[in-house]
């Protein structure tokens, strides 16, 4: 049943995705990606409410969890600040990382099919776990804007500007703000993520808070650069899209 | 039940024939219910802006009427006029309202400025009991179809002017323009084009500097700005978020080492350069700064023209629109 809902979340956000494209291609703007991910964003809710059920905890045991988890947060966060974008555009951007999240997570041998409930849950790991993924919502969505600035860089720098991408992009400044805004959203959840993984019982190695904590000076260095010194908009959406890549490999180590 | 329009405009006549027949704005319904003295005519209404004059009339004789009319207009504004002069009978007048009104008649084609021109000399006339069943319905329903012409269509799409290119890139730069800062290095007529369009979409702190200072104490009262020597204008880039240069210096005036010398007290915000002089004032190596967008005129005005010829297939279009909701209307007098 959970994986069902998976598969449906996964193909909703595909064809909202494939929607929103065609109709940036065509040169218009549609509200019918935004329509598709409520929707998509309902059967995640439905894949993680059947599986919380189950674990009797946060489903986060296991990269296939984790990363529908993290589907459900990216696309929570864009069903929260969509409407401060061009909502379908950010759509069409957010659904493909949706898409690879919830993809890789169905691949055999990632989810298992009878998930055990989790043995005496803690206040400190759960808040660990959700807040983590969450910050990593808002960080994946701040990625998703940084590759927007990008496309709309490049075909400003080179006059390319006749694409129906380039005219329902949003603005330079505000796809600007509103990376830098989710950066640091996504931080200021991490922090409270990284303190709860201070204050829980430590269970094996610690290579996995470390790599957090590395993550967390990342973000936080950059942040504090970009406030202080200030950053062009291309290093700020590069910056932006690179630590999201290489922070990821923090649930390499879960 | 006839109806006729009577009028000139820009493609019909000269400025010189235009203003003569002007109807100030404040008269158009007077000059509506002054019409319907002419026997045969039972409604009216007057649109004049800078581009037209017309008549709109309605009656059992409005044929006539129009003839009436027109030899008045010759009597009291001079017969040379008359080969200026075009009439629309019938549908064809409704059709050429609905077009009007869906700035297919403008000379900026697609603008929207007329719809609201057109609006005001209906109210007017209205108000002065000029307009009655006929004129009522058909002024009503060219409203609807110019605001079906302008959501169903591209006729509004792109600037087709060098300044509104620059208008419509800014606000791809930095969204709504209130509160950006604009430099304007030159004094001339296509730099005060380009800054009043930036100003006109909420742009403010317009710094002119000009290496005349008395032209540029003139741009800047002209926009409420501030006028800055020319040996001085390097200082207020760093607050700025536009340059839009004109001068007529043989070399390029804006370096890339001014812009580098700022970038740091700028925090590294975007800039967005206008160079609308030939030969270029801003050197092109400024546009490999990463955060600058430089644009000169042959770009700005290539985007004017591809936007033009865009509007200019979408008439088609637009006349599809205007006939099938004409076929709906089935007025008297058409």
């Amino acid at each position: 049943m959970d994986r069902w809902f998976l598969i449906a979340a996964t193909a909703l956000a595909a064809v909202g995705g494939i929607a929103g494209m065609w109709s940036v291609h065509k040169g218009v703007r549609s509200p019918w990606t935004v329509i598709w991910m409520i929707a998509a964003f309902a059967a995640q809710i439905g894949f993680l409410s059947v599986r919380g059920e189950a674990r009797g905890a946060c489903p986060l045991v296991g990269l296939g969890e984790i990363l529908a988890f993290l589907a459900w947060s990216l696309t929570f966060f864009y069903l929260a600040v969509g409407p401060a974008y061009r909502i379908s555009l950010l759509g069409v951007f957010t659904a493909p990382v949706v898409v690879i999240f919830q993809g890789v997570a169905l691949l055999p041998g990632q989810l298992i099919a009878d998930p055990p409930r989790v043995p005496g849950t803690d206040a400190w790991h759960e808040t660990h776990a959700a807040m983590s993924v969450l910050s990593y919502g808002a960080l994946a969505l701040a990625a998703v804007a940084g590759v927007m600035f990008l496309v709309l860089d490049r075909q400003l720098k080179d006059h390319h500007l006749k694409s129906g991408l380039f005219r329902n992009l949003p603005p330079v400044r505000e796809l600007l703000k509103s990376t830098v805004r989710l950066l640091w959203l996504g931080v200021a959840l991490l922090s409270i993520g990284v303190f709860a993984g201070f204050m829980m019982p430590r269970q094996g190695g610690t290579a996995h808070l470390i790599a957090a904590c590395a993550v967390w000076l990342s973000y936080v260095g950059f942040l504090a650069i970009k406030q202080l010194r200030g950053l062009t908009g291309r290093r700020t959406a590069t910056v932006a899209v690179l630590l999201f890549l290489v922070s990821l490999s923090v649930f390499a180590l879960v | 039940m006839e109806l006729v329009c009577v009028g000139l405009n820009h493609r019909t006549a000269p400025v010189e024939v235009r203003e003569r027949f002007a109807v100030p704005a404040g008269k158009l319904g007077d000059s509506a219910k002054q019409l319907l003295e002419i026997e045969g005519l039972a409604e009216s209404v007057v649109i004049s802006t800078c581009n037209r004059t017309e008549y709109y009339l309605a009656g059992e004789q409005a044929e006539q009427a129009a003839a009436e009319l027109r030899r008045r207009l010759a009597a009291t504004h001079g017969a040379d006029s008359d080969p200026h002069w075009y009439e629309h009978h019938r549908i064809s007048a409704a059709k050429h309202l609905c077009r009007v009104v869906s700035g297919l008649d403008s000379m900026v084609l697609g603008e929207t400025e007329i719809f609201g021109q057109a609006k005001e000399a209906y109210r007017q006339a209205l108000d002065a009991g000029a307009t009655s069943g006929v004129l009522n319905r058909l002024f009503q329903r060219a409203f609807g179809v110019g605001k079906k012409v302008r959501t169903d269509t591209r006729i509004q799409e792109g600037a087709t002017s060098v300044a509104g290119a620059a208008v419509e890139l800014a606000e791809k730069i930095f969204g709504k323009l209130a509160g950006c800062r604009v430099i304007v290095i030159g004094a001339g007529e296509m730099s005060r084009q380009t800054a009043q369009a930036l100003v006109s979409r909420g742009a403010t702190s317009v710094f002119v500097t000009n290496r005349s200072f008395d032209k540029a104490e003139q741009l800047a009262a002209e926009m409420g700005g501030r006028a800055v020597h020319f040996d001085e204008w390097q200082a207020v880039l760093a607050g700025v978020d536009v340059v839009i240069s004109s001068t007529s210096a043989p070399h390029p005036v804006v370096l890339p080492h001014h812009i580098e010398s700022v970038r740091r007290v700028r925090k590294f915000r975007p800039l967005f350069l206008i160079d609308i002089a030939v030969p270029r004032d801003i050197d092109p190596a400024c546009g490999d700064i990463e955060e600058v967008y430089l644009y000169d005129i042959d770009i700005l005005e290539q985007l004017a023209d591809e936007a033009r010829t865009r509007r200019e297939k979408q008439i088609i279009e637009c006349d599809r629109i205007i006939d099938e909701e004409l076929k709906k209307l089935n007025l008297p007098g058409t």
